[in-house]
C-alpha cells in the first residue's frame, strides 16, 4: 500500500514546503496520514474481532457457566462459585481421564515428533519425484479422524480384528485392545499417529530445505557424518519449526476426543471403555455435559483442561528450547562450522 | 501492490460485510420459503422404517418436502437432541425421542409443543392407554405422538438349538422357555453343558430387559429413586451374575458383536428380542455376512412374562417455525395404516391399537426369521405390558452405572456381589444420594 504525497506545483519549493510544515494539514492529508497508520490495524482486525466472537467470549462464558450449577437442559442454576472445581479435583474418574490423557499425549506425541524428524529429513534427501512422496505422506491427514477411528477400531477389534489376526500369525496370541488400559491407549497413540506423522513431517520438511546447503558441504568436508550433521546443524537450525510443531502436539494431544469417543462403540455414555480404560479429559467432559447433563461441572473441566494444556505449553516450550540448543556446545559448533564456510566462501 | 482509492474502499466494505456475515451465519435460520413451499425436516433413528412414507406424504401434500435425518442409535439420538436443546436451536420440525431418555425431556417439557392444540387428545383412544400417559407431562400437556412400542419375544438360533439336542421350532421353543428368568438360565446351563457355547449375548440387554419387565425399575413411581435397597433388583442381579458365573454370557460388546459375526458363526444362541430389536437383528447377521439361512427365528415367549423396552415417540420442538405442518406430519406418520407400513419396513411393533389388530390378524411371515409371524407374535407379546415410570437418569444409570459393571462381570474380572458393589459405587458418584 503507497500513499503518494502530490508534489508541489509550481514556484521554488524551499518557502513553500516550509509553509506547508507550519499550515494546517488539509482534510485529504490528514486521512491520508490516518490510511497509513491505522490501516494494517483495519486489515488484521478480521482475525482477532473473529477470535473475541468465537474465542474469547466463550472462553469467558465457560468460567460463567462454570460457576453455576448448570443443567445441561433446565439451564442456569444458583451461582456455586468454585463448588464445581473442587468437586471436579476431588473427583476420581477426573483424574483418571487426566491420567488417560497424558499416557496417550505420550505415547502418541514423542514417537510421532521422532518420525516425523526422520521423515523430513529422508525427504530432505533429494529423492527422485519429490511431490509424490510428499503428497504420500500427507495422504493420511486428509481423511477425517472419525473415518481413521472406524477403520482403526475395526482393526483393533479383540476377536477378529486385522492387528490380533496378524498377531496370531506369528504365534502371538489374541491382546485385549479394547480393554486394557495401556493395549488401548497404543491403539488409540496409533490413530493420532498415523493423521498428524506425516503433516508434521512436511511442516519440518519446509523448515529443513531453508536450511543452508554450505553448511552441511562444509561439515562434511569437516568429517562430520551424517548423523552428526542432523543433531548439530539440522536441529538447531529448525529450532522455530520444532517448537511450533511440539506446542500444536501439545495441544491436539491433551485435546484427543474423537479417537477414544469412537473406539468403542458400545458405550452410548460416552466413558471411554468398558470401565474407563481410555476416556480421556475431554471425553470426560462430554461425558458430563451431555451425558450426566451437569453443564456446570463439564464447564470447570474444560477451563482445568485449558489450564493444563496452558502448563504443558510452557514446560514443553522450555525444554524444547534447551533440546534444540543442547546446551552450548552443538550451537558454538554450528556457529564455527558457518564461520569457516564464509571465509571459504571468501577465499 | 497498488490499489486505487475506490478499490480500497470496495475492499473495506466486502472485508466489512465478510465479518458480518460470518457473525451472524449461526443465527440465521431457514423457513425462506414463499408460495406456502415448506420443508419440514425430521430426525428418527435405528430403524424407523419411514422412508417410503416420507415420499407418500410428500406426494400426498404438494408443497410439502421433507427433509430427514437418520441417526444410527437411539443413544447417539439422545445426545443429539440434548445438544441442540441446550443450544437452543438446531432441532427438526420432529424429533424422535426414545422412551429411555423421556425421563428427561419431561423436565423440560415446556420446550416441546403440547400436541392437544393440535388435537391429539381426539386420538387418545387410538393408542395403548400407558403409551398416551408416557407422554403426558405433570401438567396435562402431551408432547409426543407414539410411534413403537418394544414388547419383547426371544430371537434365537434354530441350528444352535439343535445342535444341543433341543427343540427348534417356534411353538416347543416357546414352550421351552415359558417360565420365569431362572427358568430362562436353567435352560441356557443346559444349553451350555451341551455345546460349550454362550446361552446370551452379553448381560447388558438381558439386564434391561429384567429392569423393564418390574413394575418399578431405578425409581417408584414417585419418582423416587430406587437402587440401593431395591431388594427385587437386587435379587434380579443375583439371578443374572449367577448365570453369567456359568458362562451364560458370551460377554459381547453391544452394538458391535464383532462386526455382527458373533451372530452368524453360533457365539450365542438366544438374543431378548423388543420389537424394534429385529430390525437390529437382521442389520447385524448381514453386515456379519449371514443371511436368513443363518437360521434365527422369533419365539413368542418371554421370561418372566410381558415386557417393554424401549419404543418411541414423535415431538414437535417449539422451535419449529412450522408447528401446525409439522404436527400435522407427526400424526399422520403414527396413525394407524401409517403404522402397519412402518412395521412392515422396520420390523418393529406399532403402538396404536388398530394397527396392532392389523398386525396380529394378517400375521405376515416375516422372510428373514424364517418365515415368523414377528407381527402377530409381537401382538401377542404385548398383552400384559405395564408401563414403567422413567426417571430423569434413568439412561444414566443403565448406560454408565450398570453398563460398566455389567461388562466387568461379564469378562470375568469381578463377581456377582463386587460387580453389584461397583455399580453402587458409580451410582453414588454418577447420580448422587
Amino acid at each position: 500500500m503507497t500513499t503518494t504525497i502530490r508534489p508541489p506545483a509550481s514556484g521554488t519549493p524551499t518557502p513553500q514546503r516550509r509553509s506547508a510544515a507550519s499550515e494546517p494539514l488539509t482534510f485529504r492529508q490528514r486521512l491520508s496520514r490516518f490510511d497509513v497508520k491505522a490501516s494494517p490495524y483495519f486489515y488484521v482486525s478480521p482475525f482477532f474481532i473473529l477470535f473475541a466472537l468465537v474465542g474469547l467470549f466463550p472462553l469467558g462464558y465457560t468460567l460463567v457457566v462454570s460457576m453455576h450449577e448448570w443443567d445441561l437442559l433446565k439451564g442456569q442454576g444458583p451461582f456455586v462459585g468454585f463448588e464445581n472445581f473442587v468437586e471436579i479435583l476431588g473427583d476420581s474418574m477426573f483424574w483418571n481421564s487426566i491420567g488417560n490423557t497424558i499416557s496417550i499425549f505420550l505415547l502418541s506425541s514423542i514417537p510421532q515428533l521422532a518420525i516425523a524428524l526422520i521423515v523430513a529429513y529422508l525427504l530432505d534427501q533429494g529423492l527422485r519425484a519429490p511431490t509424490f512422496w510428499r503428497m504420500s505422506v500427507l495422504l493420511p491427514y486428509i481423511v477425517t479422524p472419525v473415518a481413521v477411528a472406524i477403520i482403526f477400531s475395526s482393526a483393533f477389534n479383540e476377536a477378529d480384528g486385522l492387528v490380533n489376526n496378524i498377531l496370531n500369525v506369528f504365534g502371538i496370541p489374541d491382546q485385549a485392545w479394547k480393554h486394557d488400559t495401556f493395549l488401548s491407549h497404543i491403539a488409540i497413540a496409533t490413530m493420532v499417529n498415523f493423521r498428524w506423522t506425516g503433516y508434521n513431517a512436511l511442516i519440518l520438511l519446509a523448515a529443513m530445505q531453508s536450511v543452508p546447503r554450505d553448511l552441511y558441504e562444509s561439515a562434511a568436508i569437516d568429517g562430520a557424518g551424517a548423523v552428526r550433521r542432523f543433531f548439530s546443524i539440522t536441529i538447531p537450525s529448525i529450532r522455530p519449526t520444532l517448537i511450533f510443531v511440539i506446542i500444536t502436539a501439545t495441544i491436539g494431544g491433551l485435546q484427543i476426543f474423537t479417537e477414544p469417543r469412537l473406539f468403542d462403540v458400545s458405550t452410548a455414555g460416552g466413558i471411554g471403555g468398558s470401565d474407563r480404560q481410555f476416556q480421556t479429559t475431554v471425553l470426560f467432559m462430554w461425558e458430563l455435559a451431555f451425558f450426566r447433563r451437569d453443564f456446570g461441572e463439564a464447564a470447570a473441566v474444560a477451563w482445568l483442561l485449558f489450564l493444563l494444556i496452558v502448563g504443558f505449553g510452557l514446560i514443553n516450550f522450555l525444554i524444547s528450547r534447551r533440546i534444540a540448543t543442547g546446551g552450548d556446545k552443538p550451537d558454538r559448533r554450528a556457529r564455527r562450522a558457518r564461520e569457516r564456510a564464509t571465509r571459504g566462501g571468501a577465499a | 501492490m497498488k490499489l486505487s482509492r475506490h478499490t480500497k474502499v470496495a475492499a473495506a466494505v466486502a472485508g466489512a460485510a465478510t465479518i458480518a456475515l460470518l457473525a451472524s451465519a449461526c443465527s440465521s435460520g431457514g423457513g425462506e420459503e414463499t408460495d406456502g413451499d415448506i420443508t419440514l425436516t425430521v430426525t428418527t433413528f435405528g430403524t424407523f422404517g419411514y422412508d417410503d412414507l416420507y415420499t407418500e406424504y410428500e406426494e400426498a401434500n404438494p408443497g410439502v418436502t421433507i427433509e430427514a435425518t437418520n441417526i444410527d442409535t437411539g443413544g447417539n439420538a439422545r445426545t443429539d437432541a440434548f445438544t441442540k436443546l441446550a443450544a437452543g436451536s438446531g432441532l427438526s420440525d420432529v424429533v424422535a425421542i426414545e422412551e429411555g431418555w423421556l425421563g428427561a425431556i419431561m423436565e423440560v417439557s415446556d420446550q416441546f409443543v403440547d400436541l392437544t392444540e393440535y388435537g391429539i387428545d381426539d386420538r387418545k383412544a387410538d393408542w395403548v392407554d400407558w403409551k398416551y400417559e408416557q407422554a403426558t407431562d405433570p401438567e396435562g400437556r402431551v408432547i409426543g405422538y407414539g410411534t413403537d412400542i418394544g414388547p419383547s419375544g426371544i430371537c434365537y438360533n434354530g441350528p444352535a438349538l439343535e445342535a444341543a439336542g433341543l427343540a427348534s421350532d417356534r411353538e416347543s421353543v416357546a414352550e421351552l422357555l415359558n417360565g420365569d428368568w431362572a427358568h430362562y438360565f436353567d435352560v441356557g446351563r443346559q444349553y451350555q453343558q451341551a455345546t460349550g457355547k454362550a446361552w446370551f449375548d452379553h448381560s447388558g440387554f438381558v439386564w434391561n430387559s429384567m429392569v423393564n419387565q418390574m413394575p418399578e425399575g431405578y425409581y417408584t413411581s414417585d419418582g423416587e429413586l430406587n437402587v440401593e435397597d431395591n431388594a427385587d433388583l437386587k435379587a434380579n442381579f443375583d439371578l443374572l451374575s449367577g448365570a453369567v458365573d456359568d458362562g451364560l454370557s458370551a460377554a459381547q460388546a453391544a452394538w458391535d458383536w464383532n462386526g455382527g459375526k458373533s451372530f452368524v458363526d453360533g457365539t450365542f444362541a438366544t438374543f431378548v428380542c423388543p420389537g424394534w430389536m429385529l430390525g437390529v437383528v437382521e442389520g447385524q447377521v448381514e453386515t456379519g455376512g449371514g443371511d436368513a439361512s443363518t437360521g434365527w427365528d422369533f419365539a413368542d415367549v418371554f421370561p418372566g412374562g410381558a415386557a417393554n423396552w424401549g419404543g418411541a415417540f414423535l415431538s414437535v420442538p417449539e422451535t419449529s417455525e412450522h408447528k401446525e405442518a409439522a404436527a400435522k406430519l407427526a400424526d399422520w406418520l403414527t396413525q394407524p395404516e401409517q403404522q402397519v407400513k412402518q412395521s412392515a419396513a422396520a420390523g418393529n411393533f406399532p403402538s396404536t391399537i388398530e394397527a396392532q389388530e392389523t398386525l396380529a390378524s394378517e400375521a405376515t411371515p416375516n422372510e428373514f426369521f424364517n418365515g415368523a409371524p414377528t407381527g402377530a407374535i409381537l401382538a401377542a407379546r404385548a398383552e400384559g405390558v405395564v408401563a414403567q415410570f422413567k426417571g430423569p437418569d434413568d439412561s444414566v444409570i443403565q448406560e454408565n452405572v450398570f453398563g460398566p459393571a455389567l461388562s466387568a462381570l461379564d469378562r470375568g474380572e469381578v463377581d456377582g456381589t463386587a460387580a453389584w458393589d461397583q455399580a453402587i459405587e458409580l451410582l453414588h458418584e454418577l447420580v448422587g444420594e
